[in-house]
């Protein structure tokens, strides 16, 4: 409440919607940030509508804020619609409460905002930790003199009519051109019986053989592509073909520094500072493994105090601004490879992939293959991103865990980042996976795991009082395998133990609701994600305009009567290949491969039908999963072969089929 | 691992059964974490413990001496089951191996993470 006032004085009308904007603003904060606002006056404040994440700089902030008092610290996160601001004393910051609520300001796009301020406890953030340039990454600042940029920059004739051969392409989002080989993009490949006349420009020949000769790059590339890039311009994250270039690729910066964003599969970005005049040399794990992209804005997000420097923008907060962006040029050089690629990233690798598209296993030694290429080689690829992804612990499950008694020994078989394994202390969990890289997720939360086979668990058999399966039983490729794997939980249950399993279900609508799955279309694969920076505003954290209501996307939704009819279709035709999944849509197949996006990918929830070879029509990396749905009572049906069962509880929870059974 | 988890460990190792357990244990790297006494929570443990293998895993790392079996009214004897409390969650195997009596297979432990996974030949069908 604002301290000025008294209980008893009747509040305008105006200061009645400051205080509910204000109130607004905190819910916000907490809801969707975890921050917590506090009802007396300290030494911070989080200003909302004040954040680089919607387009207010640093240098227009904190002016407005000098002006209550004397400011300790101002941390502006990247991409977030708040910053938070320590003054020296409390009496300064109630100060700038009271007079800068509701105070309009102008961002740098010129539009005007209007800042609310809350008190808070502390103003910091988590570190995220130690940066490194990712593996075989090179900025070699200042490789040409002003002279020569200059000079490059007036070489480059963008008006040449579309006879000559290199082409001069305009696409929507920026100025290309090509030399040596013409690059298409409906591919992702070059044309390699199709040599462009000329070769490269000739100031080029001489600057490589430079560049060769002081040892800044190994190899003499023979492709060149020139982008332009104007302020707004941008290019999607991608990994350049294997199968089209070789190892090296560099790429010299002219006209505008730029951010350009790297990211690993599993989830980790690294935005790193490209100067002007600057040689980016990506090489190995940068060249094969990571994507790289330009987000599409005006402003980059950059530390104030390196300038124009190269290297990892930080997270240190309390040094980040915003740059505009010029008109950049680059020059990106590259070697065409003329053998297949045989790198050591084959699930992200065109060449390595290309072997028989995956089909429904016809034995034991296929359906093992089929598991080790689209579920284990997966999941140990994106385990972090997938951990991120997968925080939120089912009701149902927590429910089954603390109503076991105090004592018991229980099994997860299959428990990923150990979600379930700290829901309730009074048991004795330990948790087991395949994918090593889950299972050290585990460890760090301090949780018991090891590694190994669901067919096969290294615990002594009637020794769990209870076990769980989530999620995990549908990633067998045969029936067989399927009740191998429900055996195995029973051996470990004592007489009278209990297990629960949880699958994913074919009918993605039960009793006319949609699952969630199915409702979940602004943000893919889970629950919150960071709003994605590839939108060149960001939302503003409290809206002045009324809001606009979400639309969800039509999509066709079969019903659980289709079903009924004909029952579930769990014939396959013999060599029958497996279809690819349209994520958030419902089910036509009971055996499927469910394509993963790379973390903060646009397009992922729109129909990209990925013909099953990568890079065809999405640059952006996909992996696949392999999935058996199962129908409503199948794996009642599949437990019921168990001689030692009786089934407790059988039920639909959010998408999937769940069985409670106990041991006799 | 803790020792309570080595408790419940047995070799996979095809046509080996029951003859798998338990693994011997050898630890180059231990820590003590110390966890809250819960002493009803002993009590509940102690039945479900295999109490040869746990004192042989003791007895491999060196720790304080075990009884050769639960002492009579263990229930209520708060030395025991503090004694008990600390060998079977205190106790943390960074380091080392786990090795199949019957067959001689090893299985490493790797930063408190045994790794059991068996090559497609040696698994039980």
């Amino acid at each position: 409440m604002d301290s000025k006032h008294q209980s008893n004085y009747k509040l305008s009308k105006t200061e009645k919607k400051l205080l509910r904007k204000q109130i607004k603003a905190r819910h916000t904060l907490l809801r969707h940030e975890g921050i917590e606002t506090v009802s007396y006056a300290t030494q911070s404040l989080i200003v909302a509508n004040g954040g680089l994440g919607n387009q207010v700089s640093r240098n227009q902030l904190l002016p407005v804020l000098e002006k209550c008092g004397l400011v300790d610290a101002l941390l502006m996160p990247p991409n977030k619609p708040y910053s938070c601001v320590r003054y020296n004393t409390v009496e300064e910051s109630k100060k700038a409460y009271d007079t800068l609520n509701g105070k309009e300001i102008v961002d740098d796009l010129g539009q005007k905002i209007i800042l609310y301020l809350n008190f808070v406890e502390k103003a910091q953030w988590k570190e995220l930790g130690l940066q490194t340039l990712p593996p075989g990454l090179k900025v070699i600042e200042e490789i040409i003199s002003p002279e020569d940029e200059k000079m490059l920059l007036e070489s480059v004739n963008w008006t040449e009519d579309t006879d000559n051969q290199n082409f001069q392409k305009s696409l929507k989002h920026r100025r290309v051109k090509h030399f040596g080989y013409e690059f298409h993009y409906e591919s992702n490949n070059v044309d390699k019986d199709k040599a462009l006349p000329g070769g490269l420009p000739d100031i080029c020949e001489s600057m490589l053989e430079k560049w060769l000769k002081e040892g800044f790059i190994k190899h003499k590339p023979d492709q060149l592509t020139i982008n332009q890039y104007e302020p707004g311009h941008g290019i999607p994250a991608h990994i350049d073909t294997h199968s089209a270039f070789e190892d090296e690729i560099v790429s010299l910066s002219l006209g505008s520094e730029i951010v350009m964003d790297f990211k690993h599969p599993d989830g980790m970005t690294v935005p790193v500072m490209l100067p002007r005049r600057s040689l980016l040399v990506m090489a190995g794990e940068s060249r094969y493994l990571w994507t790289h992209g330009i987000t599409p804005r005006k402003f980059d997000t950059v530390q104030a105090s390196k300038g124009h420097k190269s290297g990892i923008i930080t997270s240190d907060v309390e040094d980040l601004t915003l740059n505009k962006r010029g008109i950049r040029t680059s020059f990106t050089f590259r070697k065409v490879k003329q053998t297949p690629c045989n790198c050591s990233y084959p699930l992200v690798c065109d060449s390595q992939m290309k072997e028989a598209p995956a089909s429904f296993p016809e034995s034991d030694k296929e359906a093992l293959q089929l598991e080790q290429d689209y579920v284990h080689r997966v999941y140990e690829e994106i385990a972090r991103h997938f951990s991120s992804t997968r925080h939120t612990p089912w009701p149902h499950i927590v429910e089954f865990l603390k109503a076991l008694p105090s004592g018991s020994l229980v099994a997860d078989i299959g428990c990923g980042n150990g979600k379930y394994l700290g829901i309730n202390k009074e048991l004795y969990m330990i948790g087991c996976d395949h994918s090593q890289n889950l299972v050290d997720i585990c460890r760090e939360r301090q949780y018991q795991a090891f590694v190994c086979d669901a067919l096969a668990v290294p615990i002594r058999s009637g020794s769990c009082d209870a076990c769980i399966s989530i999620a995990v039983i549908h990633h067998f490729a045969t029936a067989e395998r399927r009740v191998a794997a429900l055996q195995e939980l029973v051996r470990l249950l004592r007489p009278g133990g209990k297990a629960l399993i949880y699958v994913w279900a074919m009918e993605q609508e039960y009793n006319k609701k949609k699952s969630k799955y199915l409702r979940e279309n602004r943000t893919s694969q889970g629950m919150k994600e960071e709003i994605s920076n590839d939108t060149s505003v960001q939302e503003l954290l409290v809206k002045e305009l009324p809001n606009v209501g979400r639309q969800d996307s039509a999509h066709s939704v079969s019903s659980i009567n289709d079903f009924q009819d004909g029952g579930c279709n769990s014939r396959n035709v013999a060599n029958s290949k497996l279809p690819i999944h349209t994520n958030r849509t419902s089910f036509h197949s009971q055996d499927l491969l469910v394509p993963w996006h790379f973390k903060g990918n646009p397009g992922k929830d729109k129909r990209v039908e990925s013909l099953g070879s990568l890079g065809s029509h999405d640059p952006s990396p996909v992996f696949h999963r392999y999935y058996h749905v199962f129908c409503e009572g199948e794996l009642e049906a599949a437990c019921q072969t168990l001689s030692n069962i009786s089934i407790l509880q059988s039920y639909y929870d959010q998408g999937n089929w769940c069985v409670i059974l106990q041991k006799v | 691992m803790r020792l309570l988890t080595h408790n419940l460990l047995s070799s996979h190792v095809r046509g080996v059964g029951p003859r798998g357990f338990p693994l011997r244990l050898q630890a180059t790297e231990v820590r003590i974490n110390p966890v809250e006494f819960n002493p009803d929570f002993i009590v509940r443990m102690i039945p479900k413990v295999e109490w040869a293998a746990l004192l042989e895993a003791a007895d491999t790392l060196h720790l304080i001496q075990v009884p050769k079996e639960p002492i009579q009214g263990y229930e209520h004897n708060e030395e025991f089951l503090r004694k008990m409390h600390h060998v079977l969650l205190e106790v943390e195997v960074l380091e080392g191996t786990l090795q199949c009596p019957e067959s001689g297979r090893l299985f490493p432990i790797s930063r408190g993470i045994p790794n059991m996974l068996l090559s497609d030949e040696e698994t039980e069908t």
